[in-house]
């Protein structure tokens, strides 16, 4: 099953996100959007990080993971955060 | 693309002075945010059938339309240092630029974050900024002359479908040097090209034999790939 969803976050940039659920967990995640991302091939790790989450969606703790990865890879992201990007993960898989 | 990347790691290795260029497209060609998604920012088949390339950057932000005779694209490759660490303000500052050579040119232009500059509202200029080894690039564009049907047949914006709708929407979002101004795009480059070396010490040159070399391979291997191209 896919899942998506999009969001133009106030005074910031636009997101989309593509969730697939295969036996109750996310099996991919697709971050799109016109935000900025520094250092870029972050992108990649965050969706990564995300793949494997079980059902039911826990925001708090999927934002925690996003947060990690940028602390980890010294990143930064502009115009979306980890929070935009979990809220929107919780509203497709409800 | 290929040269803005060839000339970052040129001015990464201190082989290359940093860099201030600017250049039109030909031909007429889309480039993406590194982060959208290809298929559903852009009308691909329309872009197709009329010959316009649709190019990933390795910046993120959104698409634009580059029409060869409507815009004037600028890039900046120079030390991080020179610039606030904090990313919007540095977008403030080379917006700032851009500001102060509208302004030359009679108009009133305002930096709109997160990367913009709009005039009454309207977006004249949109910027966007990667940040690699401790130097930065940014490129951009300055709308000379909009043809906003042109973009609402080519870029999806947030409808899935194309609409004419679209087109007015465009007109109400977007603005050009010359609805604003009797400036010619020369004068625009002109007006451009003194703001940017405003109190830099310039030394003008075209582009050297092998910078040209290694972006022309890095385009075959990289920028006219689908694989790049389409990874979103």
């Amino acid at each position: 099953m896919i899942n998506e969803n999009k969001r133009k976050v106030e005074g910031g940039k636009f997101a989309r996100i593509g969730i697939e659920i295969t036996d109750n967990s996310i099996s991919s995640v697709k971050i799109t959007g016109d935000f900025f991302l520094h250092p870029e091939n972050v992108l990649e790790k965050i969706e990564d990080a995300l793949k494997g989450t079980k059902l039911p969606f826990n925001a708090v703790e999927a934002e925690k993971k996003i947060v990690e990865v940028l602390e980890a890879e010294k990143a930064k992201l502009v115009g979306v955060s980890a929070k935009d990007i979990a809220e929107m993960i919780d509203e497709c898989v409800k | 693309m290929a040269l803005d990347e060839i000339i970052l790691e040129r001015v990464i290795q201190g082989k290359a002075l940093p860099t201030i260029r600017f250049f039109t497209w030909n031909p007429s060609s889309v480039s993406i945010g590194n982060f959208q998604g290809a298929e559903q920012e852009v009308n691909i088949p329309v872009c197709k059938n009329n010959g316009i390339s649709v190019v990933r950057r390795i910046t993120g932000g959104g698409s634009v339309y580059h029409d060869r005779n409507g815009e004037i694209t600028y890039s900046v490759i120079a030390p991080e240092e020179w610039f606030p660490k904090d990313i919007v303000k540095s977008y403030e500052v080379i917006c700032g630029w851009i500001v102060n050579a509208l302004n030359e040119l009679g108009i009133n232009a305002e930096f709109k974050p997160i990367n913009d500059v709009h005039i009454n509202g309207r977006k004249v200029s949109g910027s966007a900024q990667t940040r690699r080894k401790g130097v930065l690039l940014q490129h951009g564009t300055v709308l000379y002359d909009a043809n906003e049907e042109k973009i609402a047949l080519l870029l999806k914006g947030r409808a899935d479908k194309y609409d004419e709708r679209l087109t007015k929407s465009i007109k109400k979002r977007i603005t050009s040097v010359k609805e604003n101004c009797d400036a010619s795009r020369g004068e625009l480059a002109k007006a451009l090209e003194k703001a940017f070396g405003n109190g830099k010490e310039i030394a003008y040159s075209g582009y050297e034999t092998q910078e040209l070399n290694e972006a022309k391979k890095l385009a075959k291997e990289k920028y006219l790939k689908e694989d790049w191209n389409y990874k979103r």
